[in-house]
């Protein structure tokens, strides 16, 4: 090491070629197919079950019940991304449905952007706080959670309310080309849009740098916060968005109603492949995801297994799902 | 490691870490805003200052303590515990189906709440054990296990809600002793317990040792894991004693016995003091910021505040507390995830 | 004065056993030999010093003999048994401690709890504390030392020293594990302590000497003479020979530690042409000061290559990161050809042509799981968009123009950077701040770490390069040596402050002796 040698660029000296590393691991190759094969299986599986299950009657009934769950899923992924979780999206989806049940008498045709907007922009204070304040996501999130539940408590008096105009709603029911209910098909393009926008400009870069290595991609000069913010405000969106499919189903807003979506949607997430540690993954995966919880929520009773097993088995598929998928070299001390 | 009090804001270099003796603000604050809120309630609000209403107060933050010993062992360490909504739920509901009821013949008395909690303690090592084994960071495990204590829950509870009939289980929280109901007395001793477990354990110590500097453990041949699946669960017991407390309370096990309690608790413990990072603070930080919490709620619903707020209070405290004690070591590289 | 070690084995054969000994250790990391057959032999009640360039080996050396770090090759014997040591508990077993440089106690907890971690034995029954005992436990160590804290203080309210003297107290708890005499290391433990403080350090030394080995490492030569009886050097993973301190100077250790050619202008391309220079310069820093320096003047021409040198806790990093908005300042004023440089954060500075290579390539240099590609694009991103779009086929052709002019060794460009090796690795970074071609004022810091000889010298080449083409370029080397013949110029830090400039022209350069003596 004391006697430098100027050396000609193209003499390698030994050990300067070799590859450090190999390639994928055989869990990474096996995670990057799963959320396909879980899907295939699954279907198959339904199929032997019952045989009446592969009719395009069954099939769209599922697929419209996954919409809401996709796109709730596929805007936290955008978080999850980056390197954070979003807690707070069943709690603002609530939240919204009550804006929306108490906004459409007065404001029309205008709520559904109204209620999606005001869904971003609560998204984007929650952005804020972590960015700015410095809070780990979860943490503010879970605040977030908690204040949004009170809220639409107290605005709503704790108590559905309904829908008498349904004509505002009425073009979520529609179906594409007489087969593809429309939520779907909206879920399905809204998915397309962000995945476009991400593939096309630099913003796949910086979301995926932040999320693998958030100093590295600071050091960069990457905008680091304002991705942090933008995928929050998109996650706060799209959580208004699913609201809004909610609606169109139940023909109510409610302060409790998508509660119960934010276990399926993380365990999406997380089926899908996305690593909960950041930056590996896509809002494909997490729409392929929302697939495959839908149809074991829907098909476990084909089978003859109670719902009741319908929580534990989210519980035991998020748990594993995030073993698999964890970028374990990242982390070294696990809390 | 930097604490806002006793940090001299001359400039000396390069920084050396300054000796801190007597209480810092962080250990003198939170009781300091309990007794301000107090004293600021008691003087607008006839209603609050009464006897009855003190009563009310210590009994209403009886589960919640309880549920706060647990977890303050867990944040302690630096890991975090979104379970005990489960836990709470399948034990409420284990219990309720184990003393005398009216869905079956059972009626095992402590024995039924001693299962009940046995039961708690499991899916609280569940949860440390997916930590420790399949390294998959806390806060997912335990919304996991979490996830699957509802379904136990769900599963045992069967569709008809188990109304309890036994006397003792009922009578904990109607029966009073020196005016406070027995539950406010079982909390108390819940503290008692956690405070000599903190302080003279190595359990305790350990836990309060990983959340500080996990690595040294390591380094000086300790072996942490065994360690933090007993604080998951422990940690579980405590949830699964205060689901019987719910069921108790209620004379019936629900399935949602557990529900908000997870996001209150870490809320009173971050209120009293406990950094979500780990190493500091304890069950009594953790017991003031119970107060706190519970003061405040039972306040503004003096007040007349609706009681639907509840929540969105103890959302924005735990962002307040959780800026206020991250902002003094805030890096411009920092990474927060 | 150099003693050859290969006489040892006949030695050993007859001589009475030796508290510990190495020989030929061997330990790889990829691309570079940290270890390449080290020999060592420490005598009972003996002080011995261990001397060495960063990256000489010592700390993969020290860690090696606690169990950290499993070595490739070679044998340790401890007091003539041959063992294996595949942790820190096994080493201590075997009457093996170290102090460490980072101090490693846990803060909150008592000094008692610390002194006794991990090997409670009777101060824990039934997994209950009996705090006496412990105290007792406790205090019986720091009488070794003749300490007077507090065995119940908590750890973080004690001084810098006095948490020193609780690590030595837990290291000498080794004691109870053997019956021998312990082997005790202590690692830079005078990095961050005030002279009356050292003082008392070194009285405790020589009073362990009394009943225990020490291997005690410094950067500071001459505390190196003073507390030890005979000092190893260390270069290049080697075992370079060792001096007997009642005959030794500084000046000697240090030579044998850089090697006798001393260094040379080996990495100047032909300079000639950098005469002109013109007066103003590109780079002026008046009066920066930040939480770890204070008052710092500097200015770099363009196509200058300034070089800061300084021991451990000169506060040359935060400089550097400061300088790239990445640590925030207090005070000072920093101008880049006659403009107010934007120092609050990254973007600006990047904005600004000022680049950054991090010391730390793995955690902050790179994306690791992300292509070369994408890497070296990172940051100036219109380079390969058109509008808001981006352009595969244009971030390919620039992408594949710089590959193919930095000599990046990659497979293919879409590649993952973390499978490329070190050296190449390193160039991405580099080319990251040279796509747009618009790039002022280039900080390195440290951007040779961990690569072998050749990775070094065509990153040395490529610094030279881009220099001759009029970058300004603030360096924080490895080693003196490196520093020394990389720069034209060279700042001397200390405590926060740049004490000394040291003219550094091709022909005229200064020995690394020089520098040390304006370091301390």
């Amino acid at each position: 090491m004391s006697t430098p040698v100027l050396a000609t660029p193209d003499v390698g000296p030994t050990g300067d070629t070799a590859p450090v590393k190999g390639g994928p691991t055989l869990g990474q190759r096996l995670t990057s197919f799963m959320p396909v094969i879980a899907l295939v299986v699954l279907l198959a599986a339904l199929t032997i079950a019952d045989p009446d299950f592969l009719t395009q009657r069954s099939l769209t009934a599922a697929v419209r019940t996954s919409a809401p769950l996709a796109v709730l899923a596929a805007g936290a992924t955008l978080v999850v991304l980056c390197g954070g979780i979003d807690l707070s999206i069943a709690a603002l989806c609530s939240l919204t449905t009550v804006l929306f049940a108490m906004w459409l008498p007065d404001l029309g045709g205008l709520t559904t952007l109204a209620a999606i907007g005001v869904a971003a922009a609560i998204g984007a204070v929650q952005g804020l706080a972590h960015v700015v304040l410095r809070i780990p996501s979860f943490i503010v999130t879970l605040g977030g959670m908690s204040i949004f539940s009170a809220v639409a408590l107290v605005i709503s008096d704790a108590g559905p309310i309904r829908i008498v105009d349904r004509d505002a709603t009425k073009w979520l029911t529609l179906y594409v080309g007489g087969v593809v209910p429309m939520s779907f098909f909206v879920a399905v393009l809204v998915v397309a849009a962000i995945s476009l926008v991400l593939k096309l400009t630099p913003l796949e870069s910086f979301v995926r740098a932040t999320g693998y290595s958030e100093s590295a991609a600071r050091l960069a000069g990457t905008p680091v916060d304002l991705v942090k913010v933008a995928a929050f405000t998109v996650s706060g969106a799209c959580a208004g968005l699913a609201a809004i499919m909610l609606v169109s189903r139940n023909f109510s807003g409610s302060p409790t109603m998508a509660d119960n979506l934010l276990l399926p949607a993380v365990a999406a997430i997380v089926v899908g492949g996305t690593a909960i540690t950041g930056g590996h993954g896509s809002l494909w995966r997490s729409l392929v995801g929302a697939l495959v919880i839908t149809l074991l929520r829907v098909g476990l009773p084909i089978v003859g297994v109670p719902s009741a097993y319908e929580q534990i088995l989210y519980g035991a598929i998020i748990v594993a799902a995030v073993a698999l998928t964890l970028d374990r070299s990242k982390v070294l001390i696990i809390k | 490691m930097t604490s806002p009090a006793g940090a001299d804001t001359e400039v000396v270099l390069p920084p050396r870490p300054q000796p801190r003796r007597g209480v810092s603000l962080r250990d003198a604050g939170p009781p300091i805003a309990l007794a301000v809120i107090f004293l600021l309630f008691a003087l607008i609000s006839p209603g609050f200052r009464t006897i009855g209403n003190v009563q009310n107060i210590m009994d209403a933050a009886a589960v919640l303590a309880v549920v706060t010993c647990g977890i303050t062992f867990v944040l302690m360490m630096g890991s975090i515990d979104l379970s005990a909504p489960g836990v709470m739920g399948a034990a409420a509901i284990a219990v309720s189906l184990l003393v005398a009821n009216n869905r079956n013949g059972n009626d095992w008395g402590l024995l039924g709440v001693l299962v009940a909690v046995l039961l708690a303690a499991a899916l609280g090592c569940l949860s440390g054990l997916a930590l420790v084994l399949l390294k998959v960071p806390s806060f997912m495990t335990t919304l996991g296990v979490s996830a699957v204590g509802l379904g136990v829950a769900t599963l045992l509870f069967g569709g008809v809600q188990p109304n309890i009939s036994d006397e003792m289980l009922r009578g904990w929280a109607i029966e009073r002793f020196l005016g406070l109901a027995y539950l406010t007395w079982i909390a108390f001793g819940c503290v008692l317990i956690g405070w000599l477990i903190q302080c003279y354990s190595r359990l305790g110590r350990y836990a309060f040792a990983i959340g500080g500097a996990e690595e040294v453990l390591a380094l000086s041949g300790v072996k942490v894991a065994p360690y933090k699946v007993a604080v998951f669960t422990l940690a579980g017991a405590f949830y699964g004693l205060a689901g019987v407390m719910v069921t108790s309370q209620l004379s019936a096990g629900l399935v949602q016995a557990g529900k908000g309690y997870d996001f209150a608790a870490i809320t009173a413990a971050v209120v009293g003091g406990t950094l979500l990072t780990g190493g500091r603070g304890g069950i009594l930080h953790s017991a003031v910021g119970v107060l706190l919490v519970t003061v405040l709620t039972n306040g503004l619903v003096q007040v007349g505040v609706s009681p639907y707020w509840q929540g969105g209070v103890q959302g924005l405290i735990v962002v307040a507390a959780v800026a206020a004690a991250v902002i003094p070591q805030r890096r411009r590289n920092q990474v927060t995830k | 004065m150099t003693t050859h070690l290969q006489s040892q084995p006949d030695a050993q054969a007859s001589a009475p056993v030796h508290a510990l000994e190495v020989r030929g250790l061997v330990k790889h990391y990829p691309g570079v030999k940290a270890l390449d057959g080290v020999d060592l032999v420490v005598h009972q009640n003996e002080v011995l010093g261990l001397a060495g360039e960063n990256g000489a080996g010592k700390s993969t050396l020290l860690k090696a003999l606690v169990g950290l770090v499993r070595p490739d090759a070679g044998e340790i014997w401890v007091r003539g048994e041959k063992v294996r040591l595949r942790s820190v508990v096994e080493a201590a077993d075997h009457g093996i401690g170290m102090v460490f440089q980072e101090q490693s106690l846990v803060p909150n907890l008592t000094a008692a709890e610390n002194i006794v971690l991990g090997s409670e034995g009777a101060g824990v029954r039934r997994g209950l504390y009996r705090w006496d005992t412990m105290r007792k436990l406790a205090q019986e160590q720091l009488d070794k030392i003749g300490s007077q804290i507090d065995p119940l203080a908590r750890t973080d309210t004690l001084t810098f020293a006095e948490r020193q003297m609780v690590e030595i107290a837990k290291v000498l708890r080794i004691e109870e594990r053997t019956s021998h005499p312990p082997v005790i290391i202590l690692d830079e433990p005078t990095s961050v302590l005030e002279s009356a403080e050292i003082e008392t350090l070194f009285t405790q030394v020589r009073r362990l000497r009394e009943f225990a080995s020490v291997i005690f490492v410094s950067h500071r030569l001459d505390e190196v003479l003073d507390v030890c009886d005979r000092v190893l050097v260390l270069r290049g993973g080697q075992s370079v020979g060792e001096v007997s301190t009642a005959s030794a100077a500084p000046a000697e250790l240090h030579r044998m530690m850089i090697g006798s050619t001393g260094s040379e202008d080996h990495y100047h391309d032909t300079a000639a042409e950098r005469s002109d220079q013109p007066l103003q310069p590109r780079l002026v820093v008046k009066g920066l000061s930040g939480a770890t320096f204070r008052d710092v003047d500097l200015d770099v021409h363009a196509g200058e290559i300034v070089g800061i040198v300084g021991v451990h806790g000169s506060g040359r990093e935060d400089v550097c990161r400061a300088l790239f908005g990445a640590e925030p300042i207090e005070a000072g004023e920093v101008t880049l050809d006659g403009d107010k440089l934007d120092l609050s954060g990254t973007r600006a500075a990047c904005a600004a042509g000022v680049g950054y290579v991090p010391a730390e390539r793995k955690i902050e240099g790179m994306v690791g799981p992300m292509s070369v590609a994408d890497n070296m694009t990172l940051t100036k991103q219109k380079s390969r968009c058109s509008g808001p779009l981006v352009m595969p086929q244009k971030q390919a052709t620039l992408v594949d123009k710089w590959i193919e002019r930095l000599s990046i060794r990659t497979p293919h460009r879409g590649t993952a950077i973390q499978r490329l090796s070190g050296g190449n690795q390193q160039k991405v970074v580099l080319a990251r701040w040279l796509v747009a071609g618009d790039i002022r004022l280039l900080l390195l810091d440290h951007p040779t770490r961990g690569l072998d000889i050749g990775a070094r010298s065509e990153v040395y080449r490529l610094m030279r390069e881009l220099a001759n083409s009029g970058v300004a370029t603030v360096l924080l080397a490895d080693s003196l040596e490196e520093a020394i013949g990389m720069s034209d110029r060279i700042i001397v830090m200390s405590d926060g402050r740049a004490t000394a400039e040291v003219g550094c022209p091709s022909g005229a350069k200064p020995t690394p002796l020089d520098l040390v003596k304006e370091m301390v």
